[in-house]
């Protein structure tokens, strides 16, 4: 048989390779230690900005060689960290972790390092307080150092907004905006009947920011998953489903955008933008086939407030070699220093107070986003954000239970009532209540 | 004399050769013995034993953990018997898989087998370059899955892709490639048919070949066209082939994972399709253990799966034998039956 042959020719060079594997893993772990040549691995997520730092890292440190790995979103590092969690090896001696999925990871947090031993409440104080709290578990093991917060802002494409009539300017944008989420989309309402286009890419996340908003999302704070008769939940829902009623969506896939193309053939109009969201938009305009001319700004409002989406950790997992190589590193790179330059490359926003503040008085203009400061702008967004607390499963209710539900409102198949049914429905099935 | 003193002379030896068969052997003797009779076994164990180790024991060890609750990050709970069994075979999202699995699988198995036989049957018919035609028949075979789902995935985008391009220029609307339950399976069983039809196809050109050629010849002779010498002389001969061809399909056509799951970006809890229009039976057992991190459900669906995949392969094997041995070819039983009727008239 031919499959049984295929079998054992993979199964005999799966078998050479765990063997070279071995050998090799025990290689380095005798002979380039004693060198004091260390290689560090990390593995990052989205749009993290630094590659630079990496390389200063390495002339600041000779001996120590760092092999970073880029995955390209949160939720696919996600699968990447848990399956190597699960498998008990795998893990980089560096891993960013991001907020969503955090839940999940401080059910096993004795799986990572607690940084305490490497001197991280002394630092404490450099972090906004909450972001600090959020990497600590239940035992006061603290297992992240805070990389970035997400404030949120409007991404608006300037020419988009000319064409409706509307203000382009940043300032006018934000006022004409200032408002909670149903005078956004009481502006956008406006647009579309000026322009026929839709006002968002896609409704998961409008979702995704107003529930990040709430003082409680998915879950109370003391951890009680609350979906089904949450009033303010289904308040935003109905707002929601109201407005894509009236075509405010593109019904967008996320993560596609059409290969980036609806970013620029103004396919919508506005875009809520996350710090680290503008990498994203950069990114797809980019892959669209446009540029700075292209028209994307950024706005400093965003209705109903502040909100806070994303953002992310760097820990060091039980499994890492180095851990205090590792922890080294993950140190530097969460300085305030480091941090603005990480927020310079990758338009996300400091977690710490100091590079906070940088960020806030250099005002450095964003060429791509029409010379917006962006920096600033965040710094203003971050003003009264609170971190939300996140459940177990708080990505498998945003991706599984609200995604499918969402996307049917998006396309027209159902109405709000008829969605908010399939999520609940969605949520007794995955998650179980 | 010499001759009357030599057969005890040589006759002694062997009652002490036989002697020496009752007494224990030498280490030596045992050794060479225990070489003949246990080298073969030594010689195919690394297949068994590296079998065991990554076929049999994670087989074994998916059926302890479907009888548990089991985390995917918190690990080993309470042993719950067969209670993850039977919730999933309650579980509407699985069915669901199921059904996308066998469409798919139909979608993909029919054409992709029909068309490798007449590709076979092309190839088979003395062209000139054959290793050119054959190569290039295999080429899409070297592309990863990955790659294929990628480059398909952007050809059947809805809003700008090349497939509703294309069907734009024949004025025909665009489909819903990623969104319509049928749409969407067509476009994952076209991956899989260009990555494996030129494979299935080489195979089949392989067993085509052995099939003597004067049996065409005499068919020919007789009067016998073009299409029936390729029913009655070449699917039977190719017989074993095409079952094992068959076989493997439908083991491959139920395992699809790569391509659904690619297919659509947006969802990274691997749903397949914003409402699971095309999740699959494995990228449903995948969502279970690593999105919604349930080991023990998705170790019960490893099992109904591979229960399923046996079930299939036997029916599509007495199936295939069947049609492949055509109606007018009697089975051997008849055949026996009528020999020994035609014996019995000549005696």
């Amino acid at each position: 048989m031919k499959l049984s042959r295929h079998t054992k020719v993979a199964v005999a060079i799966a078998g050479a390779a765990s063997i070279a594997l071995l050998a090799t893993a025990c290689s380095t772990g005798g002979g380039e230690e004693g060198d004091g040549d260390i290689t560090l691995t990390v593995t990052t997520f989205g749009t993290f900005g630094y590659d630079d730092l990496y390389t200063e890292y390495e002339e600041a440190n000779p001996g120590v060689t760092i092999e970073a790995t880029n995955i390209d979103t949160g939720g696919n590092a996600r699968t990447d960290a848990f399956t190597k969690l699960a498998a008990g090896s795998g893990l980089s001696d560096v891993v960013a972790i991001e907020e969503g999925w955090l839940g999940a990871i401080m059910e096993v947090s004795d799986q990572f390092v607690d940084l305490t031993d490497y001197g991280i409440a002394d630092r404490k104080s450099d972090w906004v307080d909450w972001k600090y709290e959020q990497a600590t578990d239940a035992d006061g093991r603290v297992i992240g150092y805070g990389t970035d917060i997400g404030p949120s802002g409007i991404c608006y494409n300037g020419p988009a907004l000319e064409a409706a009539g509307l203000p382009s300017d940043r300032e006018s944008v934000a006022e004409l905006l200032n408002g909670d989420w149903a005078h956004y989309f009481d502006v956008g309402r406006q647009y579309q009947q000026a322009t026929g286009k839709a006002w968002f890419d896609h409704s998961g996340f409008v979702w995704n920011s107003m529930v990040n908003q709430m003082p409680e999302g998915y879950y109370t704070s003391d951890g009680e998953l609350n979906v089904e008769d949450n009033a303010d939940l289904k308040a935003n829902f109905d707002l929601l489903s109201g407005a894509v009623g009236d075509g405010l969506s593109a019904a967008q896939a996320a993560w596609d955008w059409n290969g980036g193309k609806s970013f620029v053939d103004g396919t919508f109009a506005t875009f809520v933008c996350p710090g680290w969201m503008l990498g994203v938009v950069e990114g797809q305009v980019e892959t669209g086939g446009g540029d700075a001319s292209t028209g994307w700004d950024f706005a400093d409002v965003f209705p109903g407030g502040a909100a806070n989406w994303g953002g992310a950790f760097l820990s060091v997992p039980e499994s890492s070699e180095h851990k205090e190589e590792a922890a080294k590193l993950a140190d530097w790179l969460t300085q305030p220093e480091q941090q603005v330059k990480q927020s310079a490359a990758a338009g996300n926003f400091p977690s710490t107070l100091g590079a906070q503040e940088t960020l806030a008085s250099e005002a450095t203009p964003n060429e791509f986003f029409n010379g917006a400061p962006t920096g600033a702008i965040l710094a203003a967004r971050a003003e009264g954000v609170v971190a939300q607390f996140k459940g177990p499963d708080d990505s498998v209710i945003q991706e599984n239970v609200f995604g499918p539900a969402l996307s049917a409102l998006d396309r027209g198949e159902a109405d709000g009532t008829v969605a908010w049914d399939q999520a609940i429905e969605l949520l007794h099935e995955l998650v179980g209540e | 004399m010499t001759t009357t003193i030599r057969p005890p002379a040589s006759g002694t030896p062997t009652p002490q050769r036989r002697a020496a068969a009752s007494e224990p052997l030498t280490f030596r003797q045992r050794l060479s013995r225990f070489d003949v009779k246990a080298s073969p076994y030594f010689y195919v164990s690394p297949f068994f034993i590296l079998f065991a180790l990554v076929g049999l024991f994670p087989l074994i060890y998916t059926l302890v953990v479907s009888m548990h609750e089991w985390d995917l990050l918190k690990g080993q709970g309470p042993f719950v018997g067969f209670e993850n069994f039977v919730e999933i075979l309650g579980d509407s999202m699985f069915w669901n898989s199921i059904g996308n699995t066998i469409s798919i699988f139909l979608l993909s198995s029919i054409p992709q087998l029909t068309i490798a036989l007449i590709v076979a049957y092309l190839l088979d018919q003395g062209l000139r370059a054959p290793t050119f035609w054959r190569m290039s028949v295999l080429l899409p075979y070297i592309v990863t899955p990955v790659a294929v789902a990628i480059i398909f995935s952007s050809a059947f985008n809805e809003a700008d892709g090349l497939v509703n391009n294309l069907l734009n220029v024949f004025g025909i609307a665009d489909q819903q490639w990623k969104h319509d339950t049928f749409l969407s399976h067509v476009a994952i069983a076209t991956m899989v048919n260009f990555r494996w039809t030129g494979y299935n196809a080489l195979i089949l050109l392989a067993a085509m070949q052995s099939v003597p050629r004067d049996l065409y010849e005499s068919a020919a002779i007789d009067g016998a066209g073009a299409v029936r010498r390729f029913f009655s002389i070449t699917i039977p001969s190719i017989r074993p082939t095409l079952i094992f061809v068959i076989i493997t399909a439908t083991i491959g056509g139920l395992q699809i994972f790569a391509e659904p799951r690619l297919f659509d970006v947006s969802t990274a809890g691997g749903i397949g399709g914003s409402d699971r229009q095309f999740q699959t039976t494995v990228l449903f057992m995948w969502e279970l253990a690593f999105f919604r991190r349930d080991f023990g459900e998705a170790a019960a669906v490893a099992w109904l799966l591979f229960l399923l995949i046996v079930a299939f392969g036997l029916v599509n094997f007495l199936i295939s034998r069947r049609i492949a041995t055509g109606g007018d070819r009697p089975n051997r039983r008849t055949r026996r039956a009528r020999e020994r009727a035609t014996r019995g008239g000549a005696a």
